[in-house]
């Protein structure tokens, strides 16, 4: 049976219990509830007690905001992977490939890892030697010395050196490039290239992408050395090691496939701190005021895909 | 316009303001982009012909600046060009008082239209009927 639910928005008082209404009209009947101490007041609406309606509308308050979150995140993770696929399905073709398009992937490599790499180094010989110094440190007291090119291949270079490169490069590239294509949308400078029959993912995004996964993983290798170099000197200055027995440390402890895996671990996150900002940025409106909105929700999305694939990524690793 | 557009789609070639250049890029990779796209033109000979272009219409100072450091005069050159570079471009200027609003009358554009005349195939101007009088003979 179908009914309607009238409630005004003062208090009133009847038979002494304190009754809430409120002027919604819900169909109570569609939604598959049923009411507690419901009593009629007249034809069209009932009167039940404070408490009751209360935690009545929290629970479908609260049901309801976790509804529309989830639809939210499926809708969103659904449209990031549908963009995803024709991404890698233009990555495969070679006609997506012209001298306009070699020409903008030369120029993102260069801004992205060449114009980088004295910050990047400094910030590389900085955190790295610390952290390298901390964690020698740490070995030699707890006395498990033994384990130091565990340590330094399972942990570091293949767990903390992607994630600190995909920090940093999130923070660098991954807000521009969100934010150019954000003011591309808005100054309707795609809408010039469609007029002039140029891919904007061919042109656009297609080098953005391939040069986030280059730049990722080069990042990587050379945090990687800088880590390693700092090794040297730490474990010579804290174990008395000789280089000798460092390198064969190092190259006994080596795992091929835990390298492979964070190679392609870093050709993701490469692959989505630029697939991710691009999307937002083309999902802006067009209002200036729209930029900063869309290249904040880019980031944040950017930071969850990071921790989705580092979990993911952990996950296959233990299994 | 957007009809004449969408029916020569192959070829028209827009100069209007509801089609900016790539605010992002230097003036002459907003003209040779065209040619490397459509054309496969290597980047080296395709800035070699921009700059052939640029020269023609007396801007090549330009060629490294970016859209924001233009006048509207180089602006507008630079859009014209830009369509130039389409094959057999059938141009397609909208409004251009627009683009440049203190012009006076027509004749830089036909003057500009003039020294790039074996670059495109035909040229159509859309403008107001209050913008007659800046035409002068032609809208008669």
């Amino acid at each position: 049976m179908s009914f309607k639910c009238i409630i005004f928005n003062t208090c009133v008082k009847y038979n002494d219990s304190s009754l809430f209404v409120n002027d919604n009209v819900a169909d109570t009947a569609d939604r598959g509830l049923q009411f507690p101490d419901l009593c009629y007041k007249h034809l069209t609406s009932f009167v039940f007690s404070h408490n009751t309606i209360k935690k009545y509308w929290l629970l479908m308050a609260s049901l309801e905001s976790i509804g529309r979150f989830i639809l939210q995140i499926t809708a969103s993770l659904r449209d990031t992977i549908y963009f995803a696929l024709l991404v890698i399905t233009r990555i495969f073709q070679l006609s997506s490939y012209n001298s306009a398009t070699r020409t903008v992937l030369v120029n993102q490599i260069y801004f992205t890892s060449v114009q980088i790499i004295p910050a990047f180094l400094t910030a590389s010989i900085i955190f790295g030697s610390l952290f390298i110094g901390i964690v020698f440190h740490a070995l030699k007291g707890l006395g498990l010395s033994d384990y130091l090119g565990n340590v330094l291949m399972g942990l570091i270079v293949t767990e903390i050196s992607p994630l600190f490169t995909v920090l940093l490069l999130t923070l660098r590239s991954a807000s521009a490039i969100n934010a150019e294509i954000a003011v591309m949308k808005v100054n309707n400078e795609l809408h010039s290239l469609e007029a002039f029959r140029i891919d904007v993912i061919n042109y656009l995004l297609l080098p953005r992408i391939i040069n986030g996964m280059v730049s990722m993983v080069l990042l990587y290798s050379l945090f990687s050395i800088v880590l390693l170099i700092s090794g040297i000197v730490f474990s010579g200055v804290i174990f008395g090691m000789s280089m000798d027995a460092y390198t064969n440390i190092l190259l006994n402890s080596a795992n091929f496939y835990d390298i492979v895996l964070t190679l392609v671990k870093c050709a993701l996150f490469g692959f989505f701190i630029t697939l991710i900002p691009i999307r937002f940025g083309l999902r802006t409106s067009d209002e200036l005021t729209s930029i900063p909105v869309a290249v904040s929700s880019g980031m944040v999305n950017v930071f969850a895909a990071i921790i989705i694939i580092e979990v993911l990524l952990l996950i296959t690793k233990i299994i | 316009m957007h009809a004449f557009l969408d029916k020569n789609r192959t070829q028209a070639a827009p100069v209007s303001v509801d089609f900016p250049l790539i605010s992002n890029q230097e003036t002459w990779m907003n003209i040779a982009l065209i040619k490397q796209y459509h054309e496969n033109m290597p980047k080296d000979e395709s800035q070699q012909f921009v700059f052939t272009c640029l020269r023609r219409l007396g801007i090549e100072h330009v060629a490294f600046k970016r859209i924001v450091a233009l006048s509207e005069e180089e602006a507008f050159c630079v859009m014209l060009l830009r369509a130039a570079m389409i094959q057999k471009a059938i141009i397609v200027i909208d409004r251009p008082f627009i683009i440049i609003p203190h012009l006076k009358d027509v004749c830089f554009i036909f003057q500009m239209l003039e020294k790039i005349n074996d670059l495109y195939y035909s040229c159509h101007v859309y403008d107001y009927k209050w913008m007659a009088d800046k035409y002068g003979d032609l809208c008669q």
